[in-house]
């Protein structure tokens, strides 16, 4: 069998994401009712057979290294087995701080060479999907290729914020030759959009990869490496047709929350037989959901350890969540341990871990501002913010970390507003 | 020198627990959703700081086995932490199966005496509560006891079930009563005992009986310095399916005393091996949920009033479950009834079927003394057909395939079994 060795990047932050991303890198964004971004591609390994991986780390990495914890989730653990998390690090000579992809990568080479695989499988831990890692490695092997990436067809409207490649069709739906490829191009020309999911023979990666690293500038796979890869290598496209959530502002974060939803959703969380770290916020061992006869519950998920007494409509919950009597929860996610007060309503709201909602707030509201799925207009509530009694929020605004009645300052936040 | 060493008696057969013990030890039965009877007297080991226990096993060990595991759940890996399943074994002759309680210690007594304890703590895995050992513990080097015995007041037509002492001023036992006819006390033993070591190692040496409570204490009372602990805090026997249900029930009650959100319960999530995680629940708009215990992994898209679901239950659109308890993996059909029942995992109730119809209160024919107050209870892995009706006080058992069933109606008080 092939050795495979992946790569996940799962440094970085979404200056998009404000609070959500404060104090931890988007694949640690809590999703899904008890799962984090980074789930997603540790479980797509896990059920790919791969399991051998390094972490590469960088923004705020505590909570990223809690949830890989010993690897064991998933099954990373054994005498030839391991989920390694890799923070940058300081040697004599280089530069620290990885400068881009590609540099995290390099300066990882090391690591790769310890393992020495044919393959190197690089992902990002900050999106949402199912894939079976295997049909990539089959595809790109029978291709003889030097780097497979994979792509889905996106509208053309959106198609300028990601790579985009001009694929043959020699292989129709399965993928074809990369025939050109542009990074976050003005005018796209092609709605082929990089799923960043590389999959590289070792040697060829490094063929490019070692002169590049040593320029000491920064230098992106996508901006960089491919291009040059097209030059002498052969480049292949894998065509990815299922869902792929890219969760890269709040809005769509919150429409992929909301694509878990329903008896056949978008993302069955079921079905996709995701792990996660069950220690990482003592999920395991919190006691089934609590469901009082005050309570009415539609269109929901409801992880364990919630008490829920008030109303919840079309929202996702976490573990420890309170929803108390006569409080109302509609299109909202409300993560780990945060309190919802009684007489509290609440519409399209993202409330983070360890928030308090006083009684009687209400949270999303302002007649003027018409909001859809495909435009929520969500309002954010950062991590361990306290929000007294009686406030009003409008649509849209970012209430920060730990902000208390003194930050908030008022008791009627207009839509819009911006509290750090 | 360990301090103490925790030997947890969980052999027991349970038969008064019926079908529910029939393919699994009665510390095994699911109880409260997630958890298994003995989680409760585990996690009051290690919330106690007692990181040493032995697991003394006879009756269908394997579920047992299974979820205690490495014990990793409960903290018990570590240099000076472990947890040993301890089950019969043959010695000089054929017939060596634990006798009794005292039987049971005295065959592994080797296991005692490798970590030397001052103190030697025999429990059982069979009851519900919630206690901090090391109370009785320094209660009983306060006395400066032999043996100590936990006790507490119960309904005195209750007591002829249990061992009942008779205490003097100092807390002493100077008369014992074994499951007495006309019970002189209401002080009933919890099957919970302290023991100086040596003085249990020259007790069980004497030979003076098999079990704790028939034998050793009623003969050691005049002799020896045994004491009466008495307990005080919330403490179940969940032997009867009329308690078990009483009991699963009052995790509903926010007035009860059994408080499992305060009392830092453990269970083994991962025993089941399955692949992915325990998703959260979805709740769909059809949904009406009142008074329940909703673990995860459970699809609702009908009605359920005052139950305790386990994970990964499906109530399909229509279905009405009521007053009752469904252990793991069942599905219940459209339109399907459960009025009063408990029903072990991994069952079936097909379209349109009821269970626990009409209101004949006969007895159980077979075990009138099990099933009397309506309460109906389905085996493991049973199906219940399509628009089949099941009585009140049925028993339906494990493993019973659609053809087992005779006729449209279960009458009242019926048993159906499969043909032997």
């Amino acid at each position: 069998m092939t050795k495979v060795l992946a790569m996940i990047l799962a440094g970085g932050r979404v200056d998009e994401l404000g609070s959500l991303t404060l104090y931890r890198p988007k694949s640690a964004v809590p999703f899904g009712g008890m799962f984090r971004i980074i789930d997603f591609p540790m479980s797509n390994l896990m059920h790919s057979g791969i399991e051998k991986v390094g972490i590469l780390l960088q923004y705020r990495s505590s909570s990223i290294i809690t949830q890989i914890g010993n690897g064991s989730s998933w099954d990373m653990i054994g005498r030839n087995r391991g989920a390694f998390v890799l923070p940058p690090y300081k040697a004599a000579g280089t530069k620290t701080w990885y400068m881009g992809t590609a540099d995290a990568i390099y300066q990882n080479l090391e690591f790769i060479d310890d393992f020495d695989p044919e393959l190197v499988l690089v992902l990002s831990g900050d999106h949402i999907y199912k894939m079976d890692y295997t049909r990539l490695i089959e595809y790109h092997l029978s291709k003889q290729a030097d780097l497979t990436a994979a792509f889905t067809k996106v509208p053309m409207n959106s198609a300028h914020r990601f790579g985009l490649a001009e694929i043959d069709d020699t292989d129709g739906e399965l993928g074809g030759q990369v025939l050109d490829y542009q990074e976050k191009p003005d005018r796209p020309s092609s709605q082929w959009a990089s799923l960043t999911i590389y999959l590289f023979n070792k040697s060829s990666l490094l063929e490019i990869l070692q002169p590049l690293g040593k320029e000491n500038r920064t230098i992106e796979i996508g901006k960089d490496i491919i291009p040059r890869m097209l030059q002498k290598h052969k480049v292949y496209g894998y065509k990815f047709n299922d869902y792929w959530g890219y969760a890269r502002t709040i809005d769509e974060l919150w429409r992929c929350n909301m694509d878990t939803l329903g008896l056949n959703p978008k993302i069955n969380l079921k079905k996709w037989e995701l792990r996660t770290n069950l220690d990482h916020r003592k999920i395991r061992d919190r006691i089934p959901t609590l469901v009082t006869s005050s309570a009415h519950i539609e269109n929901a998920i409801v992880p364990q350890g919630c008490t829920i007494e008030g109303e919840v409509r079309n929202s996702v919950l976490f573990p420890g969540v309170r929803i108390e009597k006569n409080a109302s929860v509609e299109n909202s996610i409300v993560m780990f341990d945060s309190c919802i007060g009684s007489g509290s309503i609440l519409h399209n709201v993202i409330i983070d871990t360890d928030v308090n909602i006083g009684n009687d707030v209400r949270i999303g509201f302002d007649e003027k501002m018409k909001v859809t799925k495909a435009n929520p207009r969500c309002t954010v509530i950062g991590q361990y913010s306290t929000i007294p009694n009686g406030t009003t929020i409008g649509r849209e605004c970012r209430i920060g970390y730990r902000v208390d009645a003194q930050k908030l300052g008022k008791n009627d936040i207009k839509s819009g507003a911006i509290i750090e | 020198m360990k301090s103490v060493v925790a030997m947890l008696l969980a052999g027991g057969r349970g038969s008064r627990l019926n079908i529910l013990a029939m393919l699994r030890a009665k510390p095994a039965v699911t109880f409260g959703g997630i958890y298994r009877i003995i989680d409760f007297t585990l996690s009051n080991i290690v919330n106690s700081n007692i990181f040493i226990a032995g697991i003394l096993t006879q009756y269908k060990p394997f579920s047992l086995m299974k979820h205690v595991g490495t014990g990793v759940p409960w903290d018990f890996i570590g240099r000076n932490r472990s947890v040993k399943i301890l089950p019969p074994a043959t010695g000089m002759y054929d017939y060596d199966w634990y006798q009794g309680t005292a039987d049971a210690i005295h065959q592994n007594i080797s296991f005692i005496e490798r970590y030397d304890p001052a103190y030697t703590l025999v429990l059982s895995g069979d009851h519900i509560y919630h206690m901090n050992y090391n109370t009785m513990i320094d209660f009983h080097k306060e006395k400066n006891a032999d043996v100590t015995v936990a006790m507490m007041k119960v309904p005195l037509k209750l007591a002829t079930q249990f061992g009942i002492g008779i205490i003097n001023s100092d807390g002493r036992l100077t008369d014992w009563e074994e499951k007495p006819e006309n019970p002189r006390s209401d002080f009933a033993s919890m099957g919970i005992y302290v023991f100086n070591t040596e003085y249990l190692k020259n007790a069980l040496n004497q030979k003076s009986g098999n079990d704790f409570g028939k034998d050793i204490i009623p003969g050691a009372l005049k002799r020896d310095r045994i004491y009466a602990f008495p307990f005080k805090g919330y403490w179940q026997d969940v032997g009867t399916l009329q308690s078990f249900w009483d009991t699963n029930m009052e995790i509903l009650d926010t007035h009860s005393n059994l408080r499992l959100n305060d009392w830092n319960v453990r269970t083994n999530v991962e025993e089941e091996e399955m692949i992915g995680d325990r998703s959260p629940s979805y709740i769909s708009g059809k949904a009406v949920i009142s008074n329940s215990l909703i673990s995860p992994h459970c699809i609702i898209e009908g009605t359920v009033v005052n139950s305790i679901l386990s994970p990964g239950i499906r109530i399909c659109e229509g279905a009405i479950v009521r007053d009752s308890i469904i252990m793991h993996d069942c599905v219940i059909e459209k339109n399907s009834q459960l009025d009063y029942v408990i029903m072990d995992k991994e069952c079936i109730a097909q379209r349109s079927s009821v269970i626990g119809w009409g209101d004949n209160l006969k007895p159980n024919e077979e075990n009138p003394s099990h099933l009397s107050s309506g309460l109906s209870v389905v085996g493991k892995k049973s199906i219940i057909p399509a628009k089949i009706r099941v009585g009140r006080n049925c028993i339906i058992h494990p493993l019973i395939e659609t053809d087992a069933y005779k006729s449209e109606v279960i009458e009242c008080g019926s048993t159906v079994k499969n043909p032997s």
